[in-house]
């Protein structure tokens, strides 16, 4: 098992260094000289000389292998530059929105694994009507994009029932709807892949023999079924982090949740590469780090590679 | 029907009852063909601009003159939605050929190759996946400025390596069969497997994920516009509309409610295509308890 462990993390170092080469390299390839634009921005016309004493500061006349080492080295001081925008340090800026972003991201994680476990089960324990039902449901649900389900979530529970406000103070009470809106659409995506694990676990021998055994319904699901679709679900899971982070720019922008995906948005107007680039990083290596601890847990409890190892 | 005709139905019946159990996959089919003939629709039926303001007729109701009202500037949502059609659909179908063009080689030489190459393709295909794909994609947009064009490439960048991925894993399987063995020891050349014993078997299920990937790609750019970093005003696209509809749909329903559905259902029918077809593929059948 500790060599299943070492092989997995082995390999990921080679897909680190890769992302860190991606995101430094789309900021390099980008069109645009970035310095002459917000100068522009700011109204002053910049002489050729003005221009290159500014690249020269800023690292930009070096060969890029040069500016990569360059920008890796301080990256990993956690030092991103400062934002051309506020003129604050962009690690600043991301310490100040990441807890929200966290937050919200991390019960929509919860709120995900709910009700694809809720919808999953239910579908397959019900007959076949409730069970196409469900099944329509879950198409239905799929289909519907996050912005126009908040948009409706806050005309009925904001403006018809007056139950929750539109500009909140951070409160766990503001983040209901926000959580609601991003964990029903993968709820319902993943509900579909509970479901399908089941059904495929269903079609296998083994289930017939523990039916023929006379073994009741729940404990076929719990103590057979369970233990072999835990581990690919969990993978499936965590990779829903990675669609929720990217959910939540849009949501946060809806409710005026104030974490990264505002930060980002307003990056982007105002084509501050500096946070961008932070941005993907940051994003990037949390997606990642999540990724490998949720390998990492189903290594652990495979029970085929347990068995394995106690046999060694 | 009863079961004797059923057995011996002529084509069109047969048609009709295939149609009938498969009801998901003929609602998906009939919700695009009717996008199909909305988007031609201008070409029988003289709509109003959909750039034209009437500064008098802001945020109305729907009538006799707005079938779907107007929205804040006073256009008519009607015709920006007919408009709306090719602008929404055709970014999400030319992301979806862009994606292909780069994702089926992609994954053909990988798969049919193996080995080194197939590692060091695959490798480079996580390393963008790593990224969470809607990010990847802001990034993208963030550093080329925001446009529908940028949008799409942005999407695009994002999405092919995990179509990449599906079809490496479709050509495993389909190489693997005894009769694609036998075309390679009886000499056939490598283009010849591709082509001609490869492709085929692939094609069913990869009809399936370009129908549910076009569903996920029309729902990311609808998103971008909606974020106002895809389609760029006064561009008639159901996200941008929602976006400008934010600020006043609470005095305007009709504005929430048309590019809303419209997106929702031109999703759910690409999606119920994918599901129906998967499901046509699929007889595996469950033991019941």
């Amino acid at each position: 098992m500790i060599k299943y462990l070492l092989i997995r993390l082995a390999s990921a170092l080679p897909t680190l260094l890769g992302m860190t080469i991606v995101a430094f390299a789309i900021v390099s390839l980008a069109p645009g000289d970035p310095i002459e634009q917000e100068l522009r921005a700011m109204g002053i016309v910049p002489t050729i000389e003005d221009l290159n004493a500014l690249r020269a500061k800023y690292g930009l006349d070096k060969p890029f292998i040069y500016r990569y080492f360059d920008w890796m080295s301080r990256a990993v001081q956690f030092d991103f530059g400062t934002s051309i925008a506020t003129g604050r340090t962009v690690i600043n800026e991301l310490k100040l929105h990441f807890p929200a972003t966290f937050i919200l991201a991390i019960s929509a994680l919860f709120g995900t694994i709910l009700i694809s476990l809720a919808l999953g089960i239910a579908a397959v324990a019900s007959n076949q009507n409730i069970a196409s039902f469900l099944r329509a449901l879950t198409v239905v649900l799929v289909s519907i994009p996050s912005f126009w389900l908040a948009l409706i979530l806050i005309y009925i529970f904001v403006f018809y029932f007056g139950w929750a406000r539109l500009v909140g103070d951070g409160s766990l009470r503001d983040l209901i709807l926000p959580v609601v809106t991003l964990s029903l659409g993968s709820g319902a995506a993943l509900g579909r892949v509970v479901y399908e694990r089941i059904r495929a676990e269903m079609c296998e021998d083994y289930v017939r023999l523990a039916i023929a055994k006379g073994v009741s319904p729940a404990k076929i699901l719990l103590r057979h079924i369970t233990p072999r679709i835990i581990g690919p679900l969990a993978t499936a899971w965590t990779n829903a982090l990675g669609a929720l982070l990217g959910g939540a720019v849009i949501v946060e922008s809806i409710f005026g949740w104030p974490g990264l995906g505002q930060l980002i948005l307003q990056a982007i107007s105002q084509r501050d590469f500096p946070i961008i680039q932070a941005y993907l990083v940051f994003m990037g290596l949390g997606f990642f780090v999540t990724s490998l601890i949720a390998d990492i847990i189903v290594i652990i409890t495979d029970p085929q590679l347990r068995r394995k190892n106690s046999h060694e | 029907m009863n079961n004797f005709s059923a057995k011996k139905a002529n084509p069109l019946q047969k048609f009709i009852f295939n149609l009938k159990k498969h009801s998901g996959l003929s609602i998906g089919i009939i919700i695009l063909f009717a996008f199909a003939l909305i988007s031609l629709s201008p070409l029988f039926i003289t709509y109003i601009e959909p750039n034209k303001m009437d500064l008098l007729a802001r945020l109305s109701p729907p009538s006799s003159e707005h079938i779907l009202g107007t929205d804040h500037l006073g256009r008519d949502v009607l015709s920006r939605f007919v408009a709306a059609v090719p602008v929404s659909l055709g970014a999400a179908l030319f992301a979806m050929v862009v994606i292909l063009a780069i994702s089926l080689p992609w994954g053909l030489i990988a798969g049919i190759m193996g080995g080194r190459v197939d590692a060091i393709m695959m490798r480079m295909a996580d390393i963008i996946m790593a990224f969470p794909t809607l990010i990847f994609a802001l990034a993208i947009i963030g550093f080329m400025g925001a446009s529908l064009e940028a949008s799409i490439i942005g999407v695009a960048a994002a999405w092919w390596p995990s179509n990449a991925r599906m079809i490496r894993a479709l050509v495993l399987a389909a190489k693997e069969r005894e009769f694609v063995r036998a075309a390679r020891l009886a000499g056939a050349s490598d283009l010849r497997i591709v082509f001609r014993h490869i492709m085929p078997q692939i094609l069913p299920p990869l009809t399936v994920i370009i129908s549910l990937e076009t569903a996920s790609v029309l729902l990311a750019l609808s998103s971008l516009s909606f974020l106002g970093i895809g389609a760029q005003p006064p561009t008639p696209e159901w996200g941008a509309m929602l976006n400008e509809a934010r600020p006043f749909f609470n005095q305007a329903l009709h504005m929430l409610l048309v590019p809303g559905l419209a997106v929702t259902l031109a999703v759910l029918g690409l999606n119920l295509v994918g599901e129906g077809l998967r499901h046509l593929l699929d007889q595996r059948e469950p033991y019941k308890w």
